[in-house]
């Protein structure tokens, strides 16, 4: 019932930016204890984020909010606060341990580079954005901390600065995100001036549009509301079309990698949905918008992920495919399924991704077609990596299954078509995963690899996130709904569907059986497909060619609009300047050569001169 | 203890003796020059932050007017019916500070002194340089404390001589060119403004001093009072207000306005009359360009405000949506240049094109949000431009070039400064956080409530103001370095002092923006209300 610890939420995003302070204003001179001061930041963050937790475990605690101003204008006013709900305590509770677990393993995954302490200064900068992003109660602060974690993970996919990789894929990844920014700038606005009283806060937009009766905002402004959040929804989660930049976002450093674009802010699009769902609620078109693409994207990502050979780009289209589904469940009005799901997936996807970073730190190749028999080297590796793949499949009992169940079970009372697609990729994610964990930790050993297991610093976060991994699910079963109840105290009916359930399970195992005949027994050969039809290979290599398009549809005439506007400048704007300048210097000449020295020359224009008043003057009468 | 001082007049004059010192001393003591030039720049911003400390927003600045008369011409009264003894032409000696000029004092002050503090890279004529940089200054403090159409006029002429010289001397190859466009343009401004200032003086300059004798003068406040008090017109003899031509007529008040728009816009600048800007930006020395984009294009914006808006609040109502197409196309034109420009400083440049077209739409709102979110929009910019040109000095001492395709990986070489670099990008392209964020939130915010579309176009400026500073920058600082960058310094004390104070501001503003805010409180109320009130009538 009491609210001690959520009165202090504020100080969980504050632990992280003072070790970011620290680390920023020390610099260099820290060396390794910056790596401490980093996992100690978020350390405090991670004991108060659980101590918050379980004060809300323990009874209906309300939800506590706090405000200050912050720009004051006239009359208008613009607040900055906190939020403490069950929603936005179970993302601190993700964010922080996701956080602290990754810290952690960066200690070791990191310990060579000599920016070690930059690199620690950043993630922690990212954390407290991250943390402020969650607590935010109202939009306006919800953006500033959104593109706070936008450009922290521009400069942690550009850390090692160097690699043109690196710094194309983080200056893609910033200015991909903003298109989608644009949108959830542009619906600021709007809620700014449609709002009653220009409330900007989640409980005003609750209020507004969760009222039956309505007419508050019309349903056209609504929609477009909707849309526009939506947009920045897609650009911050990868979702089709703006998901470009995602897979190019792994030339950061993997802890990166695991903790921004898997598990957290990558998320935060889901997030911010959940966050504004009554509005969504209010506009049947955003709903259907959002669910289509979300499970376009699933699906498309999917298919993509099954035709890559960097082990990181392939979890990366993973990740896209994964959020598809969580908009999918958004779509199909189940914010439990989508929140669930996010639960989850951050702690597979995270561990996936330390997996593949621990391989990457002991083979220094990110193909998996270099990789093999690595199992046998790396057991606490390969077994962790194995549960995660099994989670991310949706094989019972792993809490992967629960939580994809829930949105399946949910697209499947709203529409059978949704459902369909969404077991198709649920076929294609458990393939491209057992394919993946085939080919790099089973069969033959490569020679001369000298594979080892990663240090106790790197192994032990892999060991916690795979039991989470495995029993995270178990919060919320058709058979204990807990979790949704908790959440949103009890507003959506969790239908169970046995059918459900056995098709998930099916087509998870079917894909992994698939995968062992093909990458482990060699029952089926590995070029069975791309013998018979070799074009769609190549087109799932390539992406579908996305990118290709949007260079030549976007960008290219981009820069070709802007040379011309270039040459525009140059010589029409700024050629009637000159020309004034030449036209004037022109008559000065022309009256200079008047002035001959010529008494007749001037007599006769004096004579002129009066010709012409005299006409202007008589003329007078006649006008 | 202040509170006796004349302290505007001494913020405004400060620089002036320090130029005349600076003529005094042996122009070799290159040291002693500096050191003055530092000292006396210094005068002027610790008084104007103790006035900001002291500034009551409640009140005005009415406790810190100074007015005086500086001469009064009589004019012949024989042609007046009526008992009239005395009718003059009065200049006033008149200088105030309220919630508009409060900020844009501030920015002179800070981006100033960090200006000669960037002096350190010139490397000739050093005396000739510090006078005129420091008359300079006077001529910008006398801009945003004057009072006095006349006064404003000297003033803003005070800042173009000297600034032809420190372009035309000091600059780079085609320094001679750029200075000599800079001052024909603005030149043509300033004649725009003095014809709509005669006209004004001419017109609503007209006061009583008692009952019989009367007065033209280009009194600001006079002007205002007339324009607003209806009472000041039924009291007068309608013969006389006739003759003196008091009413300014429909015709002669969108003259005025629109010569205005034409002064300010130059300076601004607002599209097509920006290309001078282009020049100047590319061949002035760095540190002059920090005073140029940093302060002087501001002088446009608050005259626009102080005259335009004020002054003019129904001509500019009905003119909202040009201006506001204004805006959007200086937003939208300067953001594409600067994406394909191979110079950084022209990158630059066309941003601060970009950037002025946001406080354009700010101004277009006509709402006390917008018009608020335009000044901060001009201390922002200005903060971010002078720390950008304070890099490019930095950087262009070591490579000797600013060209984007010839630097790179310098992040490697110069950790520090490529940092600051990129916190000021960032502040450029309006991330939270950082100063520009609030400006063209607040700008862009006013302007919706009205036009929402032509917001909405102008919005995708942000995309735009990301692709031209991501790329200008990550080429500077990202990727490989070329071999002959390997052996430069980060930079010195005294190139890091500047830049960390502007950074700093650059966060304090973008954080807390109340410290601007509450300066200017309700101050378009009056006008904002006024305009209602005769709309709706």
């Amino acid at each position: 019932m009491s609210t001690f610890f959520a009165e202090y939420a504020w100080l969980v995003p504050v632990f992280p930016f003072v070790a970011f302070t620290v680390l920023t204003a020390m610099g260099k001179g820290l060396k390794k204890a910056g790596a401490w001061i980093g996992t100690a930041g978020t350390f405090a963050s991670l004991v108060l984020s659980l101590c918050i937790a379980a004060e809300r475990l323990s009874g209906d605690s309300p939800d506590y909010s706090n405000q200050m101003d912050w720009i004051q204008i006239g009359s208008l006013k613009l607040t900055a606060g906190f939020e403490v709900t069950n929603l936005s305590t179970l993302m601190l509770v993700v964010v922080t341990l996701v956080g602290f677990l990754v810290n952690v393993y960066s200690q070791g995954y990191m310990k060579n580079d000599e920016r070690i302490s930059t690199f620690f200064a950043y993630v922690a900068l990212f954390t407290s954005s991250m943390l402020g992003l969650v607590l935010s109660d109202n939009l306006l602060t919800f953006y500033i901390f959104w593109e706070l974690v936008g450009v922290c993970s521009f400069l942690l996919v550009g850390f090692w600065f160097q690699k043109p990789e690196a710094k194309a894929a983080a200056k893609k990844a910033f200015i991909v995100t903003r298109i989608g920014d644009l949108g959830l700038f542009v619906a600021l606005l709007l809620l700014f001036w449609y709002m009653p009283g220009h409330a900007l806060d989640f409980t005003s937009i609750h209020n507004v549009f969760n009222d039956s009766q309505g007419g508050a905002i019309s349903t056209g402004i609504t929609t477009l509301i909707a849309l526009l959040i939506f947009l920045g929804a897609v650009g911050k989660s990868g979702q089709f079309p703006l998901h470009v930049w995602l897979p190019d976002a792994m030339e950061g450093p993997t802890p990166i990698s695991a903790l921004i674009h898997a598990a957290t802010m990558v998320a935060a699009g889901v997030f911010l949905v959940a966050r504004t769902f009554d509005i969504f609620e209010a506009s049947q078109v955003a709903m259907s918008t959002v669910a289509i693409i979300g499970v376009f994207t699933a699906i498309f990502a999917a298919t993509i992920g099954m035709a890559q050979n960097d082990i990181k780009r392939i979890l990366a289209y993973s990740t896209v495919s994964q959020l598809g589904y969580m908009m999918l469940a958004l779509g199909v009005g189940s914010v439990t399924g989508a929140m669930f799901h996010l639960f989850t997936h951050a702690f597979f996807k995270a561990l996936l991704f330390l997996g593949a970073g621990s391989v990457i730190h002991s083979v220094h190749t990110q193909d998996i077609r270099e990789m093999g028999g690595l199992g046998g080297k790396m057991k606490i590796t390969a077994w962790t990596f194995g549960l995660g793949a099994l989670a991310l499949s949706g094989i019972p009992p792993f809490s992967g299954f629960w939580s994809k169940d829930a949105i399946l079970t949910a697209a499947f009372d709203k529409a059978p078509i949704l459902f369909v697609v969404g077991a198709i990729t649920a076929f294609f994610t458990a393939l491209y995963m057992a394919r993946l964990y085939f080919l790099v930790f089973m069969g033959k050993p490569r020679e001369g690899q000298h594979a080892k297991e990663s240090p106790a610093v790197m192994t032990i976060p892999l060991v916690i996130l795979a039991v989470l991994a495995t029993i995270a699910g178990f919060v919320e079963t058709p058979f204990n709904g807990w979790f949704g109840h908790w959440l949103l105290g009890g507003q959506e009916e969790h239908q169970a569907s046995g059918l459900v359930m056995v098709i998930s399970a099916a087509v998870g195992l079917l894909g992994i059986y698939i995968g062992w005949l093909m990458y482990a027994k060699g029952t089926i050969r590995r070029d069975a497909v791309s013998s018979r039809v070799p074009g769609l290979v190549v087109l799932l290599e390539r992406k579908y060619y996305i990118d290709e398009f949007y260079q030549f549809v976007f960008v290219k005439p981009l820069q070709g609009f802007g040379k011309a506007l270039e040459l525009f400048d140059d010589y029409v704007v700024d050629g009637i300047v000159r020309l004034s300048g030449h036209s004037v210097a022109a008559l000065g000449r022309l009256n200079s050569r008047l002035q001959s020295g010529q008494v007749q020359a001037y007599a006769l224009t004096a004579l002129l001169g009066i010709i012409i008043l005299i006409l202007a003057i008589a003329g007078r009468r006649f006008w | 203890m202040l509170e006796n001082l004349p302290v505007l007049s001494l913020i405004a004059f400060a620089p002036l003796i320090g130029a005349i010192i600076v003529l005094l001393l042996p122009g070799a003591r290159s040291s002693w020059l500096r050191a003055t030039a530092i000292i006396f720049t210094l005068i002027p911003l610790v008084l104007s932050l103790w006035l900001f400390a002291a500034y009551q927003p409640a009140q005005g600045g009415g406790a810190y007017t100074e007015h005086s008369t500086w001469l009064a011409i009589p004019l012949n009264i024989e042609a007046f019916r009526g008992g009239i003894t005395s009718l003059q032409l009065g200049f006033d000696y008149h200088l105030a500070v309220d919630g508009i000029s409060m900020p844009l004092l501030l920015l002179t002050s800070i981006v100033s002194t960090m200006s000669v503090l960037a002096s350190v890279h010139i490397r000739k004529r050093w005396k000739t340089y510090y006078s005129l940089f420091l008359l300079l200054l006077t001529g910008i403090y006398g801009v945003f404390l004057a009072r006095d159409l006349i006064l404003f006029f000297i003033f803003f002429e005070i800042t173009l001589i000297p600034m032809f010289f420190l372009i035309g001397i000091w600059g780079y190859y085609g320094r001679e060119k750029a200075a000599t466009r800079f001052l024909l343009y603005n030149g043509l401004g300033s004649a725009a403004m003095l014809m709509s200032f005669l006209v004004l003086i001419a017109t609503l300059g007209f006061s009583m001093v008692d009952e019989t004798s009367y007065m033209f003068s280009g009194n600001y406040d006079v002007l205002l009072s007339n324009l607003t008090d209806p009472n000041v017109m039924a009291n007068m003899d309608t013969e006389n207000a006739r003759y003196f031509g008091i009413f300014l007529t429909d015709n002669a008040r969108w003259a005025a306005f629109i010569l205005l728009l034409v002064a300010f816009g130059i300076k601004v600048p607002i599209f097509p009359f920006h290309t001078w800007m282009l020049k100047v930006h590319t061949e002035a020395p760095p540190a002059i360009v920090m005073i140029h984009s940093g302060i002087l294009l501001k002088m446009g914006v608050y005259g626009l405000i102080r005259f335009a808006v004020f002054l003019f609040p129904e001509q500019l109502h009905s003119w909202t949506t040009a201006l506001a197409v204004l805006g959007v196309i200086n937003i939208l034109y300067g953001a594409i240049l600067a994406c394909v420009q191979r110079e950084f400083k022209l990158v630059l440049a066309y941003s601060s094109i970009s950037h002025m077209g946001i406080v354009l739409l700010g101004i277009a709102s006509l709402e006390e949000v917008g018009l608020q979110g335009a000044i901060y929009q001009s201390v922002s910019h200005g903060l971010i431009s002078a720390l950008l040109f304070l890099i490019v000095g930095s950087l262009y001492e070591r490579t000797n070039t600013t060209q984007l395709n010839e630097l790179g990986g310098l992040a490697k070489a110069m950790p520090f400064m490529s940092g600051i670099l990129l916190v000021a990008g960032l502040a450029s392209l309006g991330l939270p956080g950082l100063s520009g964020f609030v400006g063209e939130f607040l700008s862009f915010l006013g302007l919706f409530g009205s036009m929402k579309i032509l917001t909405a176009i102008g919005v995708l400026g942000i995309l735009f103001a990301a692709i031209y500073v991501l790329r200008s920058i990550l080429n500077i600082t990202y990727g490989q370095m070329p071999e002959q960058f390997s052996g430069m310094k980060d930079a010195r004390f005294i190139e890091a002092l500047p830049m960390v104070t502007l950074a700093a501001l650059i966060v304090l503003l973008g954080v807390y923006p109340s410290i601007l805010t509450d300066l200017m409180q309700n101050g378009f109320a009056g006008v904002l209300e006024q305009l209602q009130t005769r709309m709706g009538g």
